[in-house]
């Protein structure tokens, strides 16, 4: 993959599995995923970002709604995309399967994760678990001027070193940090951010050495794969949808 | 014109409004017959339709009979699965010669293979009653009779599906365990409740699903598997024992239904230990876990809501019907419904140490 | 990875399943809200005293007491309904006078300059485009009204505390307390409901909520009823009484409607559906104040247009096929008047008659058009002279329209029959569709689709019955 080499800031996402998921992403040269727990502002950054120049279609097959836009920076074009809310990526609900396969299988250029800062601790649950998924993301601390006004504020640059992705305070209702949530983005699209994302540490000893087995078996065979450890993880759990890609190679073209 | 056919004349003396009540009232009648007595009537239809059910019933049957170290004749048998014993008879007679059973002085015993067969249908029966405490939303009390059917309809090839499906499972949701594909089984190691001295604590391990009777008793007073159990009096009629902050009392014949274990040295009794659905309005409390009775998507659920060991949280109000009732965790509300609430085990605690409440 | 590297994989993988225990769901997600306390620990910073939500938690002991709950929550929606039948009246008549008074004579002026062969002509005009201006001129100005205020109410955070007062009363039924929202809004159109289902994250619920959501008297339904019951019912006491009981009539049908819905909810679970998979979970979101413009533009856009450009796909060709059947002759009598004839006498076995069951018939795009295609059946039956054949209109008095329904040999039980038949029937094509889209399943679908209808005939009968027994 010579290609890869000579262009360093160059899309990464996964145009045919894209396709798959219905997403045309002929016109555009990132692919942004935004995603989120239900109730914390997320489809207003959407509107925020793509500027009420949207459309909405079905996910293939499913009877979720999919918004999708796009907007401009520094000419090239992002299409944006909206994930259904979440609280988890482990239930398997149908919500929860899209939002999955969307950022595990069609491997979005960035994925903006919305947070309500006045309940980051609930909302980690789903930060951490996309971040075991995908190491290019962006955290969008939404909602601060009602956390301000509950007298919360949110450290973000310990919040950005602990996570290992750009923290970008914003308040979207009000069209606050809106600009920098898009140069930030744009930043990690283009790899001049390179983020290290965090991964899941509360596992007891005997377990993380369970992972740590099948993550290496994993990794021997599909050199490369980001998500190695998530995908031991979910076989742990026995996670049928996990079992049958691997079966079907759906791992493989990376 | 066919099209102008007068309906009104074809239809006015058919549809006397007497013979339409009568004929609807009949066809209820008819169904709820059916419904109610489609076990025992399956011995109306023809024999070839029914004899692989029937002999795997009795195999079913025999082997439980066998692993107690009974011994048992046709007339038990056919009292125990509801058919006429001339019916059983020529299964029976198949059964020999197919080498299942071995008949000698009246008695009827398993051979290898029949065992092996007993067996492969009680993995199906265990493994489907899984599927549908993990995949489903049948309520439990259901399980039994649906698996009774689905046991003698899947192929060798979709049970060994199924068991991938569910990821390799070893227990069925009453705590028995399931039999390997190569007929192996795990010997079960509970004892009965009845029996255990006054002040143990145990914990409940297997909840024997037949008779139904027995079955619905136990339900009702909401005892579940992995459920922590210390008995508190014992006489030879009633048992009286304390489970989830509640005193529970039963008669010893439906007692005898439960199987416990002793708290193994990493498990602790926690005395203060109650249901989330006995928290009041201001009261806090911290969660110890969630009963091993809530399964598949409803656990899963919980989990990602937040209702994890070591969550703090209050009983912010109760609403007009005090169902649901809305719970503040981690800053956010939640309402749960409250027998969802009854799942979820946790110790009162006097304030909240996170202190962002 | 080979086959076998992949067996081996997952073989390694159930035994430490079994190592762990059978809950490894539980221990990861224990860790993972573990490194989420940490991190919150080390990040937030609490300015002063912590803000304790005061107003937010008076606000919410309010809204879901005992006392106020539920007289709160009544005159809510009370309000929205009003508005929304006030509100829709006027931009309603503006829009019926312009496509049918205004535009209508114009096209037809201008078909006939331009020397259209008639039949083309009627075709387009009289039977497309007439379906499509009654469509709209009903169907938007209420839905632009009725569902931005419903969205605003959601983004304020009203709507998921009215799920939780009313959930008790829907779990009897085994539904969930969002039914409650979306058989609101399936007042407003049963397809927007049907849509609206997707806030029920449980699948037996949702799919009760969807099954049921068409006994809600929606929009088109609710003129239909009206005039029916001004007609037949408000017609039994003197005039003074009469628009009170053709109200409270119209009040009993939609409470009727919210009958059947518990009735059937209950059913399903009991039956159907017990085994589907059924979740709980309810957030309340703290109160925000919604972004007004934001919230009215996506609510045009997603909700009203989407519904009303299905329901305008659906009522085109409805429009011609009933231009059609009016214009088509056999042995010289029109399609329409032999298949009234020869449904007559089914239609009166169960108390209506065949114009109406004609009228459901080619009507099943929209429930808009049942009144006008029933006047236009009814004319042509009679062998009046109307407006024209297969042209759909409405009289200028309810007088004229009860001369005209008399003249067809309607009687009281007509009357409410067509009342009960208009609630309970098989939902509009549009909300079919919906239904199919959402469930993506035909056997939802269809059965969504024929129980209302076998429901309605079975009701109806059970009426006729009674009526002729006390005659």
């Amino acid at each position: 993959m010579t290609e890869l080499e000579a262009c360093d800031s160059c899309a990464l996402n996964n145009s045919a599995q894209l396709l798959k998921l219905g997403i045309n992403v002929e016109n555009a040269d990132y692919v942004i995923a935004l995603a989120g727990n239900p109730n914390t502002g997320k489809s207003t950054v959407f509107n925020s970002l793509t500027g009420l120049k949207q459309h909405t279609g079905n996910w293939p097959g499913k009877t979720v709604t999919r918004a999708e836009g796009g907007y401009r920076f520094k000419d090239h074009k992002m299409k944006l995309i909206d994930l259904p809310g979440t609280y988890s990526l482990l239930s398997t609900s149908q919500d929860e399967e899209i939002t999955r396969n969307f950022i595990l299988f069609g491997k979005p250029d960035v994925t903006i994760i919305v947070v309500d800062a006045a309940r980051i601790e609930r909302n980690l649950n789903l930060v951490l678990q996309i971040l075991e998924i995908t190491d290019r993301a962006v955290l969008c601390l939404n909602l601060m001027d009602e956390a301000l006004r509950h007298h919360i504020d949110i450290d973000e640059r310990t919040l950005g070193k602990e996570l290992g992705i750009p923290v970008v305070k914003c308040s979207a209702i009000k069209k606050q940090g809106i600009s920098e949530l898009i140069s930030t983005v744009h930043q990690v699209a283009t790899r001049q951010i390179i983020c290290k994302p965090h991964r899941i540490k509360g596992l007891s000893k005997s377990v993380k050495k369970m992972v740590e087995k099948l993550d290496k078996i994993i990794r021997k065979n599909y050199p490369g794969l980001p998500n190695s450890r998530w995908i031991a993880m979910r076989l742990l759990d026995a996670d049928a949808d996990i079992i049958k890609a691997l079966k079907n190679g759906d791992f493989i073209n990376n | 014109m066919i099209l102008l056919l007068n309906l009104e004349k074809l239809f006015t003396p058919l549809l006397n409004q007497a013979y339409i009540s009568l004929f609807f009232t009949a066809l209820l009648i008819l169904f709820f017959i059916l419904k109610k007595y489609q076990y025992s009537l399956r011995s109306l239809l023809p024999f070839k339709y029914v004899e692989k059910s029937i002999t795997e019933d009795l195999l079913k049957q025999l082997y439980h009979i066998t692993s107690s170290q009974k011994t048992t004749d046709f007339r038990m048998l056919s009292g125990a699965l509801k058919i006429p014993e001339r019916k059983i008879l020529k299964v029976v007679e198949s059964m020999t010669q197919n080498g299942l059973i071995h008949i000698s002085e009246g008695h009827v015993t398993l051979t290898k293979t029949g065992k092996n067969y007993a067996l492969s249908i009680i993995r199906i029966h265990r493994l489907w009653e899984k599927y549908l405490s993990e995949k489903t939303g049948f309520d439990k009390s259901l399980w039994h009779d649906l698996a009774e059917a689905k046991e003698h309809q899947l192929s060798k090839e979709e049970t060994e599906a199924l068991y991938e499906e569910l990821g390799r499972p070893r227990f069925d949701p009453h705590g028995d365990p399931i039999p390997t594909a190569l007929g192996e089984m795990i010997s079960e190691t509970g004892t009965s409740i009845v029996g255990i001295p006054k002040g143990t604590v145990t914990k409940i391990i297997h909840i024997e699903d037949e008779p139904k009777s027995i079955y619905r008793q136990i339900i009702k007073e909401k005892l579940h598997i992995g459920a922590h159990v210390k008995i508190l009096n014992a006489d030879n009629h009633h048992i009286i024992f304390e489970s989830e902050g509640h005193s529970i009392q039963l008669s010893t014949v439906v007692a005898s239904n439960i199987q416990v274990v002793l708290l193994n040295s990493q498990e602790t009794y926690e005395e203060g230990n109650v249901r989330l659905s006995s928290l009041i309005e201001g009261e806090h409390a911290t969660i110890l876990g969630i009963s091993s009775e809530c399964r598949g998507a409803n656990r899963r659920r919980l989990l990602d809501l937040g209702f994890i060991k070591g969550t703090f949280l209050n009983l912010e109000y109760m609403g007009p019907n005090q169902n649901p009732r809305a719970y503040r965790l981690r800053n956010t509300l939640i309402a749960l419904r409250n027998d969802q609430a009854d799942f979820i085990l946790i110790k009162k605690t006097q304030y909240d140490r996170t202190g962002s409440l | 990875m080979k086959n076998k590297d992949i067996q081996d994989l997952l073989d390694l993988a159930s035994e430490l399943r079994w190592e762990i225990g059978e809950n490894f769901h539980d221990t990861l997600v224990e860790g993972i809200y573990t490194d989420a306390a940490q991190i919150a620990q080390k990040t937030e910073i609490k300015i002063g005293e912590p803000n304790p939500y005061s107003f937010e938690r008076k606000l919410d002991q309010v809204l879901t007491s005992k006392k106020y709950g539920f007289p709160v929550m009544i005159l809510i929606l009370s309000i929205i309904l009003w508005l929304t039948i006030q509100g829709a009246n006027y931009p309603s008549s503006l829009l019926a006078s312009f496509f049918l008074e205004f535009l209508y004579p114009m096209l037809k002026t201008g078909a006939s300059q331009i020397g259209l062969p008639w039949w083309l002509d009627g075709f387009l005009i009289d039977g497309v485009y007439l379906a499509l201006g009654w469509v709209i001129s009903v169907m938007l100005p209420p839905m632009a009204i009725f569902f931005p205020m419903f969205t605003l109410l959601e983004d304020f955070g009203y709507l998921p505390r009215v799920a939780f007062n009313l959930d008790s009363l829907f779990k009897k039924s085994g539904a969930h307390g969002k039914q409650a929202l979306t058989m609101s809004m399936g007042w407003g159109c049963n397809a927007a409901g049907v849509v609206a289902t997707r806030i029920i994250d449980s699948p037996r619920e949702r799919l009760i909520a969807i099954i049921t959501n068409n006994f809600s008297l929606c929009n088109g339904r609710w003129p239909t009823q009206i005039l029916i019951a001004t007609i037949f019912i408000g017609a039994l006491v003197p005039d003074n009484f009469s628009s009170i009981l053709a109200s409270l009539a119209v009040i009993g049908i939609a409470l009727l409607g919210i009958g059947f819905t518990f009735l059937s909810s209950w059913m399903l679970s009991k039956t159907l559906l017990k085994g589907e998979v059924s979740t709980f979970a309810l957030e309340l979101p703290p109160f925000r104040p919604p972004n007004l413009w934001t919230t009215l533009y996506t609510s045009l856009i997603d909700r009203t247009l989407i519904v009303l450009w299905r329901a305008i796909v659906f009522a085109a060709p409805a429009g011609a096929i009933i231009w059609l059947i009016s214009n088509i002759y056999v042995d010289d009598l029109s399609l329409a008047n032999i298949t009234i004839d020869w449904m007559d006498g089914f239609g009166l076995f169960f108390g209506l008659n065949g114009v109406i069951l004609l009228a459901y018939v080619v009507a099943i795009p929209a429930n808009e058009i049942v009144i006008p295609t029933i006047l236009m059946l009814t004319v042509a039956h009679l062998n009046l002279m109307g407006a024209g054949n297969g042209v759909m209109f409405e009289l200028e008095s309810t007088t004229e329209t009860a001369a005209l329904l008399h003249a067809g040999g309607w009687t009281l039980l007509t009357g409410i029959n067509l009342m009960l038949f208009s609630l309970l029937h098989n939902p509009c094509s549009t909300t079919i569709y919906t239904i199919y889209q959402e469930t993506k399943s035909w056997k939802w679908t269809v059965f969504a689709s024929i129980m209302p209808v076998i429901l309605g005939f079975l009701v109806i009968f059970l009426v006729t019955q009674m009526w002729q027994l006390f005659q």
